[in-house]
Order: C-alpha cells, then sequence, then structure tokens
C-alpha cells in the first residue's frame, strides 16, 4: 500500500472503529427501532389495512424503513463523531497529519456510510425473515440506497463541522430530519394525504428518496425514477462540494 | 545555506475574535537544535505552534519546515513535525496502542512498521502495562507520557513540545527531561515551550522570548540575560513580564540587607 492509502485506509478504520466499540448503541438501539417499527406497522396495525397500491402494507413500508435507518445512523455517526472529536481535541491528530481535505473528508463520510450500511444490511436480513420481500428492480435499488447513504453522510459531516453544542446536532436530527423523513412516506402514500399535505409532501426531498428504493424493492414509485435518481445525484454532489469547502478552508476545524 | 529546520517570516495572526496572537514573528530554527520559546500566558507560544502543525491558518506571513512551505506543501511540512499539545487531546474511544497506531497510520507508516515503533515507544514511557487500556482511564501522567509517544510515532525530524511538562511529577519531569536530551543527540531538531526556566536554561541551546505576539528576545541564556542587564534567565524573563521585584537575587539582597 501507498502512504496516501494507508493514511486514507487508517482514517476510515478510526471511524468503523468508534462505532463498532459502542455497537450497542449504535448498531443494536437502531436495528431495534427498526425492528419493533416493523412489527407495529407491519405485523400488528398492517393486518387491518388494505394493499397500498397493490402491495401489502408491511411490504409497502420495509423499504422506506430500511431508507430510514442507513440515512438517520449515516448522519447522526458522523455528526456526533466530528462533534465529540473536536470537544476532545482529538480532531488535532488528523487535522496535523499531512492528510487533505479530500482524504479528511471522504474518511468522516465513510464512517457513518458504513454504520447505516450495516444497520440496513441487518434490517433487510431481520425483515427477510418475516415477510416475503422482493427486490424488483436490483439496478436501481442498490445506487439509490448508496446515494441515500452517501447524502446523509455528508449532511452529517455538515452539521457536525458547523455544530458548537451537542444540542445542534439534536437539534438538526430531532426537529429537522426526523419530521422530514416521517412525512416522506414511510409509513403511507402520499395519494392517501388530502390536499394541500400531498401536494406539500412533493416539496419533501426525502419523500423522492423513499420511492426511489420502494421502486428498488417493489416496483412501485409515485415519482419519475430516472428524475429523482439526478436530483438525488445532483443534492449529494453539492453537498459534496460544499463539506469539500468547508474541509478546504479549515470552516470550525482550524482556528 | 542549507534549510532550517523551521523558518518563520513575518507571522501574523488574527483569530475572527479580532484578538492579534502574532504580530509580525521572525524565527529560524536550525537543524539539530533544541529551542527554546519562552512568554506568559497569552503571549502567542501555542498559536506560533497551531500555525506550523495546521491547526492554525495564518493571517500573513510565512513558514517553511525543512524547506517545505507548511501552507502550499503542507503535506511535506507535517510529516516532518511531531506535536504534543499542551492540552491532552486524546481520542477517548482508543486504548493507549491504537492511540500511537492510528497517529502513525495517519503519517502513512506501514502496519509492521507501525507495530514495532508502538512497542519501542510503549517501552521507553513505561506505557507497557497500558497498552490495553483506553485513554480516559489513564492518569494525568500517563496522559502526559501517551501524548508524547504518540508525537514520536512517526519519527519526526522535527518535534514540538507545547509545555510538556506542565502539571507532571517531578520523576517524569526528569523522565522527559532525559529523553529530550537523547532523541536530540540522535539529531531530531526540537522547539519546547515551558514556564519552568530552569528547564529552558538546562535543555535549550537557544531561547526567545514572546510576549504580545512579538519576538522580543532571542540568543542562549547568557545573551538574553546580558541584553536585559541581569544575571541570569530567571531574571531576564522577569524584566520582560515587568515583574522584576521578583527577582530572587533581588529580594535575597533586599533580606540580607
Amino acid at each position: 500500500m501507498s502512504t496516501a492509502q494507508i493514511r486514507f485506509a487508517t482514517l476510515w478504520r478510526r471511524e468503523v472503529n468508534r462505532f463498532m466499540k459502542i455497537k450497542k448503541q449504535t448498531i443494536g438501539a437502531p436495528l431495534l427501532e427498526t425492528f419493533l417499527y416493523i412489527s407495529v406497522f407491519g405485523a400488528a396495525l398492517g393486518s387491518r389495512i388494505d394493499k397500498l397500491h397493490g402491495i401489502d402494507y408491511v411490504v409497502f413500508v420495509i423499504p422506506g424503513l430500511i431508507m430510514m435507518a442507513w440515512s438517520i445512523n449515516a448522519f447522526a455517526n458522523n455528526s456526533s463523531s466530528i462533534l465529540q472529536q473536536k470537544f476532545q481535541g482529538a480532531i488535532q491528530d488528523q487535522l496535523s497529519s499531512p492528510a487533505s481535505p479530500v482524504e479528511l473528508l471522504l474518511a468522516f463520510s465513510l464512517g457513518g456510510f458504513m454504520r447505516g450500511l450495516v444497520v440496513s444490511v441487518l434490517t433487510f436480513g431481520a425483515a427477510s425473515l418475516l415477510v416475503d420481500l422482493p427486490v424488483d428492480h436490483v439496478l436501481v435499488l442498490i445506487p439509490s440506497l448508496f446515494l441515500v447513504g452517501f447524502f446523509f453522510s455528508q449532511l452529517g459531516v455538515l452539521i457536525g463541522v458547523r455544530a458548537e453544542q451537542f444540542d445542534d446536532v439534536a437539534f438538526a436530527q430531532t426537529f429537522i430530519l426526523q419530521p422530514l423523513i416521517f412525512l416522506g412516506g414511510v409509513f403511507y402514500s402520499a395519494t392517501l394525504l388530502p390536499e394541500p399535505f400531498e401536494t406539500l409532501t412533493h416539496f419533501n426531498p426525502i419523500f423522492y428518496m423513499i420511492n426511489l428504493v420502494r421502486y428498488g424493492f417493489v416496483g412501485f414509485s409515485e415519482v419519475s425514477v430516472a428524475l429523482s435518481l439526478l436530483a438525488l445525484t445532483a443534492a449529494t454532489a453539492a453537498l459534496f462540494a460544499v463539506n469539500l469547502r468547508l474541509f478546504s478552508s479549515g470552516y470550525r476545524l482550524r482556528a | 545555506m542549507s534549510d532550517a529546520a523551521l523558518q518563520i517570516e513575518d507571522l501574523a495572526k488574527r483569530y475572527p475574535t479580532g484578538v492579534e496572537a502574532l504580530r509580525g514573528v521572525s524565527l529560524r530554527i536550525e537543524a539539530g537544535e533544541l529551542f527554546g520559546l519562552l512568554g506568559p500566558n497569552g503571549a502567542g507560544k501555542s498559536t506560533l505552534i497551531h500555525c506550523t502543525t495546521g491547526l492554525a491558518q495564518p493571517t500573513a506571513g510565512a513558514i517553511s519546515v525543512f524547506g517545505h512551505d507548511a501552507i502550499d506543501h503542507y503535506a511535506e511540512a507535517r510529516q516532518a513535525v511531531g506535536l504534543a499539545p499542551q492540552e491532552p487531546n486524546l481520542d477517548w474511544f482508543l486504548t493507549v496502542e491504537e492511540t500511537l497506531d492510528y497517529h502513525a497510520g495517519y503519517f502513512g507508516m506501514p502496519k509492521r512498521e507501525r507495530r514495532e515503533r508502538a512497542t519501542e515507544l510503549l517501552e521507553t514511557f513505561s506505557l507497557t502495562e497500558k497498552r490495553d487500556e483506553r485513554t480516559r482511564t489513564l492518569s494525568g501522567g500517563m496522559k502526559r507520557r501517551l501524548i508524547l509517544a504518540r508525537a514520536m510515532m512517526h519519527r519526526p525530524r522535527l518535534l514540538i513540545l507545547d509545555e510538556p511538562t506542565a502539571g507532571v511529577d517531578v520523576e517524569l519531569r526528569l523522565e522527559l527531561w532525559h529523553y529530550v536530551q537523547r532523541i536530540k543527540q540522535e539529531g531530531t531538531t526540537i522547539l519546547l515551550t515551558t514556564h519552568y526556566i530552569e528547564e529552558a536554561e538546562q535543555l535549550c541551546d537557544r531561547i526567545a522570548f514572546i510576549n504580545e505576539g512579538r519576538i522580543v528576545g532571542e540568543g542562549t541564556s547568557a545573551e538574553l540575560a546580558s541584553e536585559y542587564g541581569v544575571g541570569n534567565l530567571e531574571d531576564a524573563y522577569l524584566a520582560l513580564v515587568g515583574r522584576k521585584e521578583l527577582s530572587r537575587s533581588r529580594i535575597e539582597l533586599e533580606a540580607a540587607s
């Protein structure tokens, strides 16, 4: 391995090591939470709800839950990892190393991406044991999930860099991210909503992400898959560019 | 003229709060030198170090480390520097050994070399028994040892020690002095900031006084004493900070009379 490869692998390993050391909190808790959602909305309530767009309710809900698990975990991991290291001052060890802004940004991003991946794969595995979960469009599903994971990894990095206290991270997650996810159609179809809520849902970017992932699994989407993929790619690239600018300028990282 | 280990020219740093921490600092430290930087709290010592290591961004001026510009060629410059900061900044999630291993990895050191170097430094700093412990469980002295070992992991050519003996017991202080002298003999250039005058006097080849963001004196201990018209480095320092009345020789003289 070259010097740069060793450096990047170490930066990335540090991020993965962090969440694996507290896996009850970082893997176990979100997995249990998702399992409870599947139990309550799928098994308990789902048996009393008709099919949605010809799909069993529990099967309709699970793709959104997988997407939600990846996004929240990617976001939470990166925002808290960066903020914790800023508080401890430990981030100085990486910042005073020869690592470039791109290396640092990618390594911090991939930590959350990996945590989201682990939780989502385990959620998928557990859900597959409970219900017959199809994967209709794997070539849409995998890029969609990867883009969603990377988008929220970037968002976590952005909030972690900007945050000055843990309250800032909690605010972003509790008052912005979670309402957008819950109101983005994880548990329902937007067509069931009365106006103006149906139209308003179309202004929620997470609605498009959920539909992409749902299309990948069950072959149903309420929006254009190609346009959604394009918009998600553009949004992820834009967020990456913003973060790279912050890392290059040292914003709230270097004095 | 060969490249200096550290060359700083007209370095200025103004923080966003408006505080001017450095106001045109120029400094040259030759390779192999043990250079002391003395000054009161808030004089600009740590800011100078942070600008050198990339933790702070200079407002103006230039810094080069063994000929590598610390801004334009930061990777080469930082590769040559090891920093033991004033405040313990250890990662709570890591064990002692992981702390060393990860640091060396950030500097691109291969796995086998990392393992050998970590074993060597754990032994040198009496940390071998603590190698699997999380850093947050260490005592203050142990944390200080680990920070020094970490700074040495990637074999830096310029070692920056920011008040390394602040708050440590006598035993560890003497151990550190021996270690610093040993690595200096091995050819490592050292920049040491300290509040202990006797430490600077005993260890350093040359010393600079920094005050209010400016270098106000530079030379050997004897040269600085002579510059301030006093008998020793401590009195020169007291003259710098405007507290001549605290001079021990003066107090002894007054007591005798």
